[in-house]
C-alpha cells in the first residue's frame, strides 16, 4: 500500500514539479542562509563561511536536480522527451517512415486479421460450459456416403450404460419442419434432442426455459427451442416470441425459449424440439431397431475422466456391440467408432485452410520485418554521425539504446494502427470465407486477446529492430569520438547481415508464390472439371411438399402411417405434375423435369445395393448408391447425357413394370465390361424395411453420364434414378431449361410454385451455374488470398533488394570511382551490381523453391488436380521472381554506372 | 576529509525519523546538524543526499512538512513525525538491531575448534 501511495505522489509529481522546483530553491537557501549564520556565529569572516556552507552543500544544482528525481518519475520524463525526439527525426525523413510503417501496417494487418479467424474458429474456448470436456462422437463405416452415419437409439443406450468415463451423452436427431409463416412457409433444419441435452452441452437460454428430462414424455406437449441466429433472422430479437405458438408442418407448437448463441455439429440448426415433436422418433421402430441410425452424439467427459480413457471404454464397448449383433455390422465395411474433442469437430474441417493462410500472413510480417530491419539498418549507418556527437555530449549506451527503442516502437506501434484498420477490413472478408468452413465464424472478432496479438508483435518487432542496429560497447566510445565525422561502417558484419535479410525475403516471397500458384492452378483446374452437365441456363428448384411428421401425427400404427403417406404423397405428385406443366408453358422455358433433388447436390438418401446374380466377396464393404429420381424430361432440362438405352417415359408408371437408369460410375461398379441394360438390381440391406421403399428387382433401361454431385472435387458418385412416379417423393425439385437469362425466371416461377402449394417452402433457387460455383467459391477465394500475400510479398522483396543494393553502390561510391578513373567501363561496373545482385537472388530462389516443396506437401490437402511438387509451378515462381529480381537490381546497378568518377574522387 | 564515511543507503531514513523523534518538528538544516552532530563529524551529508531522502520519506507518509518561522525568524520549512512513521521507527529499529546483532555475531573474533 505505502508503495502504491509514494508511486501515485510521484506520478503527481510530474504533473506539479514547477510549483515544487521553486519551493526547493527556498528550502535550499534556507539552509544555506542558515549554516553561514552558524560558521558567522563561531567567528568566520562573512565570505568564509559563505564559502564553508557552499562546500558542505555539495553543489546546489546536484541537490536540485536529485530532489527533481526523488520528486517525480524521471523515466516517463526522459521518454517524453525521447518521443519527442525520435517523433521530430521521423518528420525529417519522412519518405523512409512512410515506407516502413505502409509495410508494417500491411503485415501486421494480414497478421491481425488472419489470426482473429483462427482465434474464433479454432482456439477460443466454446461458448459451452466447460466445453473442452464435450466429445464428439461419429461412426462411420466403408463405402459411398458412409463415412459419418450416426448412431440408433440401441447403440446410443449401450453406450450410455457401457461408458463410465462419459458423464452424459447427448442424442439429437437432424430433421426438417416447415414454419408455417405469414409470409409464407420456411424450411427448419431442426434438432429433436433428448431431455438431458441441454445440461450435457451445458448450454443456458437467453430467455424463457430449455427442455429437460420431464420433457421426454409421455403425454407431453411438442416445444420448441430457437437457436440465437434464427431468432435474430427470422424474428429480429423480438423477446415476445417466448410462449407464442407456431405452425410446425401439421402441429402446433409452443416457443419455450431462446438459446444463448453456440455453435452446431455437423449441421447448422435454426431450432430444437423435444422427441416428441416427431412421432416417428418415439415409435418402436426408432427406438429399438439397431441399424436405424439417426441420431448424433455429444457427450460429456465424466469428473475425473480423460479422453484416452473414453476411447477405450467406447472401444470395448463398441467391440461387444458387433460380437453381439452381427447382423448390424458387416465386417467387410469395417465399422468403427471415432471420438473427438467437439472442439476440434468444429474446426476440423478449417484447420488446414486457416494454417495455411495463418503460414502466409507470417511469412508476410517476416518479409515486411526483414525489410524494415534493412531499411533500420541502412539509416542506422547515415545516423552514426548523429549517434557519435550525441554520445560525445554523454549520452550513454543505454540511452542510446533506449533512443532507438522509444523510435522503433513509435513506428510499429503506428504501424500497428493502420494494420489493425486493414485488418478490420479484412475480418468481414474472412467472416465469409470461414463461414463455409466453419460453424463458429460467427465468434470471429477483433477483441482483446486479437489485440494483445498485434501489440506483442509490434513491440517485439520494435525491440528486435532496436537491438540489431550495432551501438558500440560502453568504454568504446572514445574510439568512436576520435573517428568523428568519418564513417564507422559498411562494416562486413553488417553487411553480410543486410544481405541475409534479402536472401530471406526472396527465399520466402518463392515459398507464397509457389503456394499462390499450387491453389491458383487449384481453382482452374477445378473449374475446368466437366459437371456432366450443360450448365448453361439452367434453373433448379428444391421445394419439398411431403411432411412427414405430418403423415405419422394420424397415429403410431406403422400401417396407417404408412396409408396416410401414401394418399399425400398421391396429392403432391400431381402437384408436382401441375407445377411442371404450368412451368413449360412459361415463356423462354425449353424444358422442365421433377426430381427428387437438384442437379449437382447430394441425394438425401443412400442405400444398400445388389445386383442379380452378383454376390458381394467376404470382406468386401457393402456396395451403397445414391437414390435419385427423375421424370422424363429431368436429364434433358439439366443436360445430363444418356449413353445407352432410353430415358423414362410416360408409360414408366406406379403400376408399370419397375425400370432405373444408372449413372456411368454405377454401371462401372456393378458390371464392368459389360452392358448393363436389361440387368436387373435392387435395393437391399436392414434399413429398407423402415422405408417406403420395395426391395424387388428393378430393370435397367438407360445409363447416364457422370454428374459431380458430391462437389466438383469429390469423385462421382454410384448413383440410381428411378422414376419420379415409382417412388415417394420424399423430396422433390424442379429443373428448368430456359432459351436465355434463366435467372429471370425466377419471379414467375416462384409465383407458379407457390400459387399450387402455398404451404410449401421454396428451400433454394439457384441456377446449376451457381451451384457449380459454390464448389468452386471457397478455393478461389483460399487462391486469392494467398496470391494476394504473395503478390505483397514479391513487393516487399523487390524494395528490399534495390534498397540494398543502392546502398551498397553508395557505401562504394569512391571504390567505384576509382575504378572508372582506373579504366573500367560503365558497362562493367554496371554488371558488377548486378552479379551483387544476382548472387543474392539466386542464393534466395534456391532456398524458396526448397522451402516451397516442403510447403506444397503440407497443404496436400488443399489441392486439386495438381501435384503437391508441380514442375511448372516451381519452375515459373523461380523464373518469376528472378525476373522480377533483375529489375529491381537493374535500378542501382544504372545509377552505379552513371558514377562521374571526377566527382567522387574530388569530394573523397 | 578522506576519513569521513559516506552514509549508508538506507540508515539515513532511520537515522531521519529518529531525529525527528528525539527533537520534534525540525528544518533540514536542523536535521543535518543533529546528525552530524550525533555521528561526530565522522559523516558528511550533502543536500542532494539529504533533500531527496526528506521529499522520499514525506512521499511514504512517515513525515510531513510545513512551512514556519524559525527560532531566528527566517522561514523554514519543519518536518515533523506522523503516526505511521512513529511506527515505521520502531520497526526500522528494531530491524537494525536484529541485523547489527547477527553481523556482529559473523565479525566476532574467530574460535578455535575444539
Amino acid at each position: 500500500m505505502r508503495f502504491f501511495r509514494a508511486a501515485l505522489r510521484r506520478l503527481a509529481g510530474v504533473f506539479t514539479g514547477h510549483r515544487a522546483d521553486a519551493e526547493l530553491q527556498e528550502e535550499l537557501r534556507a539552509h544555506l542562509e542558515m549554516e553561514t549564520a552558524e560558521h558567522i556565529r563561531r567567528g568566520m569572516d562573512p565570505a568564509a563561511a559563505r564559502r564553508q556552507a557552499l562546500l558542505t552543500a555539495g553543489g546546489l544544482t546536484q541537490a536540485a536536480e536529485a530532489v527533481h528525481d526523488q520528486r517525480g518519475l524521471p523515466w516517463i520524463e526522459h521518454i517524453a522527451a525521447d518521443v519527442r525526439y525520435a517523433l521530430r527525426t521521423l518528420r525529417h525523413s519522412p519518405a523512409f517512415t512512410a515506407v516502413v510503417v505502409i509495410t508494417l501496417a500491411l503485415g501486421i494487418g494480414a497478421n491481425t486479421a488472419i489470426f482473429s479467424v483462427v482465434r474464433g474458429v479454432l482456439l477460443k474456448p466454446l461458448p459451452n460450459r466447460d466445453g473442452d470436456r464435450l466429445l464428439y462422437l461419429r461412426q462411420s463405416a466403408d463405402g459411398q456416403g458412409q463415412a459419418n452415419i450416426s448412431f440408433s437409439v440401441p447403440e446410443v443406450r449401450d453406450l450410455r450404460t457401457g461408458v463410465p468415463s462419459l458423464g452424459g451423452i447427448a442424442e439429437y436427431s437432424p430433421w426438417n419442419l416447415t414454419l408455417q409463416g405469414d409470409d409464407g412457409a420456411v424450411r427448419l433444419d431442426v434438432g429433436l434432442v433428448t431431455g438431458n441435452y441441454f445440461d450435457v452441452m451445458g448450454l443456458s437460454p437467453v430467455l424463457g426455459r430449455l427442455t429437460r428430462p420431464s420433457d421426454d414424455g409421455p403425454g407431453v406437449p411438442p416445444v420448441m427451442i430457437i437457436t440465437h441466429t434464427f431468432w435474430m433472422k427470422r424474428f429480429g430479437g423480438d423477446p415476445s416470441i417466448v410462449g407464442k405458438q407456431v405452425k410446425l408442418d401439421a402441429q402446433s407448437v409452443t416457443v419455450i425459449g431462446v438459446l444463448q448463441p453456440a455453435p452446431f455439429f455437423p449441421d447448422r440448426i435454426d431450432a430444437l424440439l423435444n422427441m416428441v415433436a416427431s412421432p416417428h422418433h418415439v415409435s418402436a421402430q426408432m427406438v429399438q431397431n439397431r441399424v436405424h441410425r439417426m441420431t448424433e452424439v455429444v457427450a460429456r467427459l465424466a469428473p475425473g475422466a480423460s479422453v484416452a480413457q473414453a476411447r477405450s471404454e467406447v472401444a470395448a464397448v463398441y467391440a461387444r456391440m458387433q460380437r453381439d449383433y452381427k447382423e448390424a455390422y458387416n465386417p467387410g465395411s469395417h465399422y468403427r467408432i471415432t471420438v473427438t474433442p467437439f472442439k476440434e469437430a468444429l474446426g476440423e474441417r478449417a484447420r488446414l485452410t486457416l494454417w495455411l493462410l495463418m503460414g502466409a500472413a507470417a511469412f508476410v510480417m517476416i518479409i515486411s520485418a526483414a525489410n524494415v530491419a534493412n531499411l533500420t539498418l541502412m539509416r542506422g549507418v547515415r545516423r552514426e554521425h548523429e549517434l557519435v556527437v550525441r554520445a560525445a555530449l554523454g549520452a550513454g549506451v543505454a540511452r542510446l539504446r533506449r533512443l532507438l527503442l522509444v523510435e522503433n516502437l513509435l513506428l510499429t506501434l503506428v504501424g500497428a494502427v493502420l494494420g489493425v484498420i486493414i485488418a478490420i477490413f479484412g475480418v468481414q472478408l474472412l467472416i465469409s470465407l470461414a463461414a463455409r468452413y466453419s460453424p463458429r465464424a460467427n465468434e470471429i472478432r477483433l477483441d482483446g486477446v486479437v489485440l494483445g496479438f498485434t501489440l506483442a508483435l509490434s513491440v517485439t518487432l520494435a525491440l528486435l529492430l532496436s537491438f540489431i542496429a550495432s551501438l558500440p560497447r560502453e568504454g568504446t566510445f572514445a574510439s568512436w569520438i576520435s573517428a568523428g565525422v568519418r564513417r564507422m561502417s559498411g562494416s562486413l558484419r553488417k553487411q553480410r547481415l543486410q544481405r541475409g535479410l534479402v536472401v530471406a525475403q526472396v527465399a520466402v516471397s518463392v515459398v507464397l508464390l509457389a503456394g499462390a500458384g499450387l491453389l491458383t492452378r487449384t481453382m482452374v483446374r477445378l473449374s475446368e472439371v466437366d459437371s456432366g452437365l450443360r450448365t448453361e441456363e439452367v434453373l433448379a428448384l428444391d421445394v419439398p411438399l411431403l411432411q412427414l411428421s405430418s403423415a405419422a401425427s394420424g397415429g403410431t400404427d406403422p400401417m396407417a402411417w404408412f396409408r396416410r403417406l401414401m394418399e399425400m404423397d398421391a396429392i403432391a405428385k400431381q402437384q408436382y405434375e401441375r407445377m411442371r406443366t404450368e412451368i413449360r408453358a412459361l415463356p423462354g422455358v425449353n424444358e422442365a423435369g421433377l426430381g427428387s433433388s437438384m442437379p449437382l447436390t447430394t441425394s438425401m438418401l443412400t442405400f444398400e445395393v445388389k445386383a442379380e446374380a452378383r454376390a458381394i466377396d467376404v470382406g468386401e464393404a457393402v456396395p451403397h448408391a445414391d437414390v435419385r429420381t427423375a421424370s422424363p424430361d429431368y436429364f434433358r432440362a439439366s443436360g445430363i447425357p444418356l449413353l445407352r438405352g432410353r430415358e423414362f417415359t410416360s408409360t414408366d408408371q406406379a403400376s408399370s413394370g419397375l425400370v432405373v437408369i444408372v449413372n456411368k460410375t454405377f454401371a462401372d461398379q456393378f458390371f464392368p465390361g459389360e452392358d448393363p441394360v436389361e440387368k436387373r438390381i435392387a435395393w437391399t440391406g436392414p434399413l429398407l424395411k423402415l422405408s417406403p421403399i420395395s426391395g424387388d428387382w428393378r430393370t435397367i433401361v438407360g445409363v447416364t453420364g457422370n454428374t459431380r454431385d458430391g462437389g466438383l472435387d469429390a469423385a462421382p458418385r454410384a448413383t440410381v434414378f428411378m422414376p419420379f412416379t415409382q417412388m415417394i417423393s420424399i423430396s422433390g425439385a424442379l429443373v428448368i431449361r430456359a432459351d436465355s437469362n434463366a435467372p429471370g425466371l425466377v419471379a414467375a416461377v416462384t409465383r407458379v410454385v407457390h400459387r399450387i402449394a402455398p404451404q410449401a417452402p421454396i428451400v433454394s433457387v439457384l441456377t446449376v451455374a451457381q451451384i457449380k460455383d459454390q464448389s468452386v467459391a471457397p478455393r478461389r477465394l483460399n487462391a486469392a488470398l494467398v496470391s494476394s500475400f504473395g503478390v505483397l510479398a514479391v513487393i516487399i522483396a523487390a524494395v528490399g533488394i534495390a534498397g540494398v543494393l543502392a546502398f551498397s553502390v553508395s557505401a562504394r561510391t569512391n571504390e567505384i570511382g576509382i575504378r572508372m578513373s582506373l579504366g573500367a567501363d560503365r558497362g562493367r561496373v554496371q554488371r558488377m551490381i548486378l552479379k551483387e545482385g544476382a548472387a543474392l537472388l539466386a542464393i534466395g530462389v534456391v532456398l524458396g523453391v526448397a522451402g516451397a516443396w516442403v510447403a506444397g506437401g503440407i497443404i496436400r490437402g488443399l489441392l486439386f488436380g495438381v501435384a503437391p511438387h508441380d514442375p511448372a509451378t516451381l519452375i515459373g515462381v523461380a523464373v518469376m521472381m528472378a525476373a522480377i529480381g533483375v529489375v529491381a537490381c537493374w535500378i542501382p546497378a544504372v545509377r552505379a554506372a552513371r558514377i562521374d568518377p571526377a566527382i567522387t574522387m574530388r569530394s573523397a | 576529509m578522506a576519513d569521513k564515511l559516506d552514509v549508508q543507503p538506507g540508515t539515513l531514513a532511520l537515522m531521519i525519523l529518529r531525529t525527528l523523534e528525539v527533537l520534534g518538528p525540525l528544518h533540514g538544516y536542523g536535521i543535518a546538524r543533529r546528525i552530524e552532530d550525533t555521528a561526530q563529524h565522522r559523516l558528511t551529508l550533502n543536500y542532494g543526499t539529504l533533500y531527496p531522502a526528506l521529499l522520499k520519506l514525506e512521499q511514504e507518509g512517515f513525515i510531513h512538512a510545513e512551512w514556519r518561522q524559525s527560532e531566528n525568524n527566517r522561514r523554514a520549512k519543519f518536518y515533523a513525525l506522523s503516526a505511521a512513521g512513529r511506527k515505521q521507527l520502531a520497526r526500522e529499529t528494531r530491524d537494525w538491531h536484529r541485523t547489527a546483532d547477527l553481523i556482529a555475531a559473523f565479525l566476532a573474533p574467530k574460535r578455535e575448534a575444539p
